[in-house]
C-alpha cells in the first residue's frame, strides 16, 4: 500500500514533519509512506503560468499514484498555514486528483492545543466540493507538547498518544482498503487480463488469442502506448520494467492532464502534425535511466489512411548500439554488396540491421526509412524532433518521469 | 482624558487600509473594494493588492519582505480595515492567509485594529463559509483585531453585481453598503477610542 505524508508547512524545522517520518518508520511493516514536502510549490494563484507549475504536475502525480493520503496540519492564527492551503487550491484546481482520494488529518503543536482548530478546518476544506475526498472520519490525532511529546531522534515517547496512532493509522489502511477492492474489480482486473480470455482475433495474415496478444507486447522489447484518436490515453503494453513508468490510474487522462505542462506544447504538436497527416513518424534518440533509449511516435493509421491515434514507442536501444560498436556488423559492412546476400540468408539479421544502422547514421533520414512501407513521410521531421527534445529536454533532465503520460497530474492547470 | 483622536475632522473622515483577498489578476473582491474607495471618497480608503506578496515562511526570522514592510505601514497607519474575502474550497484564499500570517509574525499591525470583513463571489454563498473562517483567524491571539459584527456584507453573484467598470448599479446592494460603511465607521471610532483608553490606563 502506498501513502503519501504530506508535510502541511514550508518551515525548515517542523514537529509536523517529525511525526510523518517517525509514522513513515513506524508503520513500515504495513504501509510505504513516502513523504513530500510542499516548500518548493508555487503560490497558488489563478494566473501562475504553466512555465512555473511543473512541480505542481510531479505533485499532482504522487498523489494520483498513492493510496491514500496524510496531511500533517500545524496551526498558525486559528486556520492551517497559507502553505497547506495553496498546496490544497493548486490539487483541487481544474483537476481531481483528491477526489474520492481516502484522506487522514494528524497534527502537532507545542500548545495543549495540538492544533485542533486548524485539523477542523483541514476537515472541512478537504470535503468541500472542489476537494471531495473521502475523509477517515473521527480517528483524531493531536499531539500537543510536542517538545515534550517527541524525543531527540524523533521518536513519539508519549506512551497515550502512540497507542492512539497506532489505532488510528490501522483504522486509515483499512478504510484505504475498503475502497481498494471496490478498485480490484473494476479497472485493475480489466487490465491485467484480457476479458475474452478464449477468443481469437483473425488477421489477415494469421490469428491470435488475446492472451498472445497481450504477451507480445510484454515481451517484445519495446514498450507502447496509445494516444486515441480524440487524444486521450487509451492503453499501455505491459512491458516489465517500463522506461516510462506507467498507471492504470491515468488511463483516459487527455494529453494535456498526462503530460508535464513544460512538454504539453511539443506533444501536441506532434500529434496535430499526425492528424493532418503532414508527418507520419517523429523520432527522439535521448539518455533515459542511465541507458541509451529511442522514442519513437507514430502515427496510427487505418488502413484508408484515417488519423486512429499516436503510438509512442520506446526502448532502450543499449543492446543494439554495444552489437554495433563490438563489431557485430562490421565484417558484413566490408563488402556492400555481401548485405543483400544475407538478407536472403537471414532476413530477420537483416531487418535489424537495416533499422538500426540507419538510426546511427541518420536519424533523421532513417524516420523515412522505417516507415517507407507504412507511408512515406517527408523528411522535414527534423525540425519538429529538435524543437520536442528542446521543450522536454529540461524535465527530462529533471526527473525521468517528467515525460510520463501517465502522469497522474490532472494538472488541472495545464487545461486551462 | 485625552484621546489619540481630538481633531473633529478626523473624527469624521477615517483612513481605511482596505486589504483585497486574491492574487488573480481579475477579482471581484478587489474591484468590490476600488469601488468603495471610490463611492466612499470622503473617507481616504488605501486599496492594498496582495498580488505581489510571496509565500509566508517562518524561515524569514527577523526581516521581512519590503513589500510586506510596505502593507504593514500602510495598515499601522490605517484608523480602520477592510479586508474583502474571497472564498476557495469554503475557505480563506491562501493568498489572504499568507498576508495575514506576515502580518502577525515579526509585525502586528492589525493588532487592537477595528476590522469588517466583506466578500464577494460568484456563486450563491457570497463567500459566507470563509468570512466566518476570517472571523475566526483574526482574533487569535497572534492576530488580535477586533471584528465589527453588527452587518454582514455577503455578495452573491458579483458577475452581474459588478459592472464591467467595475461600478455597482444596484440601489439596494449600495444602500446597504453605505449602512455597512456607517455602522462600521461608529464601531471603528468606539474602538479607537477604547484602545486608546487602555493605552492610557497602562501607561
Amino acid at each position: 500500500m502506498k501513502i503519501l505524508a504530506l508535510v502541511g508547512t514550508n518551515a525548515n524545522f517542523s514537529y509536523n514533519r517529525i511525526l510523518l517520518k517517525y509514522m513513515k518508520k513506524h508503520f513500515r511493516q504495513m504501509a510505504d509512506i513516502e513523504i513530500a514536502e510542499i516548500s518548493q510549490l508555487p503560490a497558488f494563484s489563478v494566473d501562475t503560468p504553466l512555465s512555473e507549475q511543473t512541480e505542481v504536475w510531479k505533485l499532482k502525480q504522487k498523489v494520483k499514484a498513492a493510496d491514500g493520503i496524510i496531511f500533517s496540519t500545524p496551526e498558525y492564527d486559528h486556520g492551517i498555514p497559507a502553505a497547506l492551503k495553496s498546496t490544497v487550491e493548486w490539487l483541487s484546481y481544474k483537476t481531481d486528483v483528491l477526489k474520492h482520494k481516502p484522506v487522514m488529518v494528524v497534527g502537532v503543536s507545542y500548545g495543549r492545543q495540538a492544533s485542533a482548530r486548524s485539523q477542523v478546518q483541514m476537515r472541512q476544506i478537504l470535503v468541500s466540493p472542489d476537494c471531495d475526498a473521502n475523509l477517515l472520519p473521527g480517528n483524531e490525532v493531536l499531539i500537543g507538547n510536542a517538545s515534550h511529546s517527541f524525543s531527540k531522534d524523533g521518536r513519539l515517547i508519549n506512551a497515550e498518544a502512540r497507542d492512539n496512532l497506532e489505532n488510528c493509522f490501522t483504522h486509515f489502511v483499512k478504510y484505504i482498503q475498503i475502497f481498494e477492492s471496490v478498485n480490484k474489480e473494476g479497472l485493475d482486473m480489466s487490465i491485467k487480463q484480457p476479458t475474452i480470455s478464449e477468443a481469437y482475433i483473425n488477421f489477415p495474415t494469421g490469428r491470435l488469442t488475446l492472451k498472445e496478444v497481450q504477451q507480445i507486447f510484454s515481451t517484445i522489447p519495446f514498450e507502447i502506448d496509445l494516444i486515441d484518436s480524440t487524444d486521450h490515453f487509451a492503453w499501455f503494453s505491459d512491458k516489465p520494467n517500463r522506461e516510462h513508468v506507467r498507471n492504470v490510474a491515468s488511463l483516459g487522462e487527455t494529453v494535456q492532464e498526462c503530460h508535464p505542462p513544460l512538454a504539453v506544447p511539443a506533444v501536441m504538436k506532434i500529434i496535430n502534425s499526425f492528424r493532418n497527416g503532414e508527418k507520419d513518424v517523429v523520432t527522439r534518440p535521448l539518455w533515459m535511466n542511465g541507458h541509451r533509449s529511442l522514442i519513437q511516435y507514430y502515427a496510427l493509421r487505418d488502413v484508408n489512411g484515417h488519423y486512429l491515434g499516436t503510438i509512442e514507442f520506446t526502448g532502450s536501444v543499449e543492446y543494439i548500439l554495444n552489437l554495433f560498436e563490438n563489431g557485430a556488423w562490421s565484417t558484413d559492412g566490408n563488402t556492400g554488396a555481401s548485405k543483400h546476400e544475407d538478407a536472403s540468408d537471414n532476413s530477420e539479421e537483416a531487418d535489424s540491421v537495416d533499422a538500426s544502422t540507419g538510426a546511427s547514421e541518420s536519424s533523421d533520414d532513417d524516420n523515412t526509412d522505417n516507415t517507407s512501407e507504412v507511408v512515406a513521410t517527408p523528411a522535414p521531421a527534423a525540425n519538429d524532433d529538435t524543437d520536442a527534445d528542446a521543450t522536454t529536454g529540461a524535465s527530462d533532465a529533471g526527473s525521468v518521469d517528467a515525460n510520463d503520460d501517465e502522469a497522474d497530474a490532472t494538472t488541472g492547470a495545464s487545461e486551462n | 482624558m485625552k484621546c489619540c483622536i481630538n481633531n473633529l475632522k478626523e473624527v469624521t473622515r477615517l483612513k481605511i487600509a482596505a486589504i483585497a483577498g486574491s492574487n488573480a489578476n481579475h477579482s471581484y473582491n478587489r474591484m468590490l473594494l476600488e469601488f468603495i474607495a471610490r463611492h466612499f471618497s470622503d473617507d481616504d480608503i488605501d486599496v492594498i493588492d496582495i498580488r505581489q506578496v510571496p509565500m509566508f515562511n517562518e524561515n524569514y526570522k527577523g526581516k521581512i519582505p519590503e513589500v510586506v514592510a510596505d502593507i504593514d505601514r500602510r495598515v499601522s497607519s490605517a484608523d480602520a480595515v477592510i479586508i474583502a474575502s474571497p472564498e476557495y474550497n469554503h475557505s480563506v484564499t491562501s493568498a489572504l492567509k499568507s498576508v495575514i500570517e506576515w502580518l502577525s509574525y515579526e509585525v502586528h499591525p492589525l493588532e487592537n485594529k477595528p476590522v469588517m470583513i466583506i466578500g464577494a463571489s460568484t456563486h450563491d454563498q457570497g463567500s459566507s463559509r470563509s468570512q466566518v473562517q476570517l472571523r475566526d483567524i483574526l482574533i487569535s491571539p497572534g492576530v488580535n483585531a477586533y471584528i465589527f459584527q453588527n452587518e454582514e456584507f455577503f455578495m452573491s453573484d458579483a458577475a452581474h453585481i459588478i459592472d464591467k467598470d467595475g461600478d455597482i448599479t444596484n440601489e439596494t446592494t449600495i444602500h446597504f453598503l453605505e449602512k455597512c460603511m456607517r455602522e462600521f465607521k461608529h464601531y471603528a471610532k468606539a474602538i479607537n477610542r477604547m484602545v486608546a483608553e487602555k493605552k492610557e490606563a497602562n501607561k
